[in-house]
């Protein structure tokens, strides 16, 4: 059956949308207050136009009702400056890229949030942490010590639940970039049961950092290690461990990206986006298929980076436990039957309100976390001209 | 060494050391017993063929370890080779186990058995009874730590006894993992074991030809 699409919806007033934005641009104004009083230019210029760039997205999600592809923009921006302003600091402090183990076992590392579910089990069974950082205040590279930032990630995690993969990872913008490159996808059939990788590789990671007592997917499988900070390759071992990291990410965030137009690192193989799935069902905020419109296009389907719609889900009218609230489906859905959900209200009634909520939360989150980082990256870049 | 009093204390030792025990256990245990098919007694089944193999490599190796004399002087380089063999028959047969589980969802019976490895004659064999032996043989610390103990046992058959009531302590950790056979199977549960064995393979795989390699060239 053939798509009736929509009319085209008319672009929100200029004076309405700047309204809906301004709660935005003062968290914005707050957030980057710090850097316009930094006496280094390169880091004034970098905060103004970081602050501006968020607000101006926000502003045009809000004039064209559309939320993925300016979303996209900011999260394509988030991954790509993330390493430049990481692999910056890292020099500046160690000189290199590659970590000692002993910098490791001591806790002298940044926080990164990918281990998390990792740290659950020993912790329980041993009171000890194998995550390489530190859960004393202060400690780490971070500078906000693990177990303060383990808390700012639960509190915005009840909220958002996986969105957090749309708006605060930083790893994911780098493969979401890829996939847009290619006007279509070279594969278009992947065999479903892929989607069930990330809780595999939670599984195994799991057990193998219990019995190991190490953090497993920090030592083995982080693909974004690559890009980060690596193993200091004093041996074979090292060089092994390096090998892998080099080969997945060029597999899942370079090539499959770009052969799928998926994010298949978040999609196939993350084992914190599998951990995160669990707390959409705290989150109040989801995507539902609401099913008196829908005429199974598969649009929505086809549009999912995550593969968090299938034809079963779409029959529930809702999305799988793995969507990353990402807003691909309600943009691509030609009848506007994909739509921004409160839990425990009706679907489809008031969507728009639904979505101006989520993003309010999500996006203030996105400056908080991401705004600092693409600034820092910015500012790096900037550092070369200025 | 016979005494009461050891006794207590193999088992105090086997319910302190049962949380390594787990975590040891755990990447072999877990995925292969979440590859079953649900049911209460079918993973008790499980379990207990698990734990029995298991017993039965702490007490073959206890024996022959105790005969050698070497128990506690067991030399490095010959303990990188036992350790090398483990690890390369533990991946071998978790692939095996991870295919095999593949092939019993496929030819589901009304009275549902443990996934066996093997081919399809008479000598199949419950993967829990390969994966149980394998890993009661392995070296893991408290197994070392047992070993340490045992060593000063008068005769073969007290260094036996003490292992058997230190693997009762340690044992009585494992009983929750029945508890598996209440969490309803379907296409994901089995798929997530399936690849997670593979996963776990892969590191077994890859920490057996490292021994073996290091061994050859460096020589320990």
């Amino acid at each position: 059956m053939a798509t009736k699409v929509l009319p085209a919806r008319e672009p929100r007033s200029i004076g309405r949308s700047l309204l809906m934005t301004l709660p935005i641009a003062l968290w914005s104004f707050l957030m980057f207050h710090g850097w316009y009083s930094r006496p280094n230019r390169s880091q004034l210029i970098a905060g103004i136009v970081t602050c501006a760039f968020m607000v101006v997205l926000f502003f045009m999600m809000m004039r064209t009702w559309s939320t993925y592809r300016w979303r996209r923009w900011f999260f394509v921006a988030l991954g790509l400056l993330f390493p430049v302003g990481f692999i910056h600091t890292v020099m500046v402090l160690r000189g290199t890229m590659g970590i000692p183990i002993e910098e490791m076992i001591a806790g002298r590392t940044p926080f990164c949030f990918i281990p998390i579910p990792l740290l659950i089990l020993p912790a329980a069974f041993t009171e000890a942490i194998v995550f390489p950082g530190s859960i004393l205040p202060n400690g780490g590279m971070s500078g906000g010590g693990m177990a303060a930032m383990v808390g700012i990630w639960l509190a915005i995690t009840i909220v958002v639940g996986k969105g957090w993969c749309s708006y605060a990872c930083f790893f994911g913008g780098i493969e979401e970039g890829m996939a847009a490159i290619p006007a279509k996808a070279t594969v278009r059939k992947i065999d479903s049961r892929w989607r069930y990788g990330p809780w595999a590789v939670l599984l195994a990671m799991t057990l193998l950092s219990l019995g190991l007592f190490e953090s497993a997917y920090c030592m083995w499988l982080c693909p974004f290690k690559a890009v980060s900070e690596y193993v200091a390759a004093r041996n074979t071992v090292g060089m092994i461990q390096n090998g892998i990291f080099v080969l997945l990410f060029g597999a899942l965030v370079i090539a499959l990206p770009l052969l799928t137009k998926k994010r298949t690192q978040c999609a196939f193989f993350c084992p914190f986006g599998a951990f995160q799935s669990l707390f959409n069902k705290t989150s109040v905020f989801d995507v539902k298929i609401d099913r008196t419109r829908c005429t199974p296009c598969a649009l929505c389907q086809k549009s999912c980076p995550t593969m968090a719609l299938t034809e079963e889900s779409i029959a529930r009218g809702e999305t799988l436990m793995s969507c990353m609230k990402c807003g691909a489906c309600v943009d691509a859905c030609p009848k506007d039957a994909a739509v921004w959900h409160i839990r425990g209200t009706e679907v489809a009634v008031k969507p728009e309100r639904a979505r101006l909520m989520f993003l309010y939360a999500a996006w203030s989150m996105a400056i908080m976390f991401g705004g600092s980082i693409i600034a820092q990256g910015l500012a790096t870049i900037l550092h070369v001209f200025v | 060494m016979a005494t009461p009093f050891a006794f207590g204390e193999a088992l105090v030792l086997g319910l302190a050391s049962g949380p390594a025990c787990v975590a040891s256990c755990g990447p072999v245990l877990v995925p292969s017993l979440l590859a079953e098919r649900t049911g209460l007694r079918l993973n008790g089944r499980y379990l207990s063929t698990f734990l029995a193999t298991r017993l039965l490599g702490y007490l073959l190796f206890a024996a022959v370890a105790w005969e050698l004399g070497t128990l506690v002087s067991f030399r490095t380089t010959e303990r990188s080779w036992v350790f090398a063999v483990i690890h390369l028959l533990l991946a071998g047969v978790l692939l095996r186990y991870a295919w095999s589980v593949g092939r019993a969802c496929n030819h589901s019976c009304a009275s549902p058995e443990l996934v066996t490895i093997g081919g399809a004659g008479k000598h199949r064999i419950p993967g829990a009874a390969v994966l149980g032996f394998l890993t009661g043989v392995s070296l893991c610390p408290p197994f070392v730590a047992a070993g340490v103990r045992a060593a000063e046992a008068a005769n073969v058959a007290a260094a036996m006894l003490f292992f058997a009531v230190f693997f009762l302590g340690t044992s009585l950790w494992f009983v929750p993992f029945a508890g598996f056979g209440w969490l309803r199977r379907n296409e994901a549960v089995t798929t997530v074991a399936r690849m997670a064995m593979v996963l776990i393979a892969f590191y077994y795989l890859y920490a057996g030809l490292m021994t073996l390699i290091r061994k050859s060239v460096y020589g320990y």
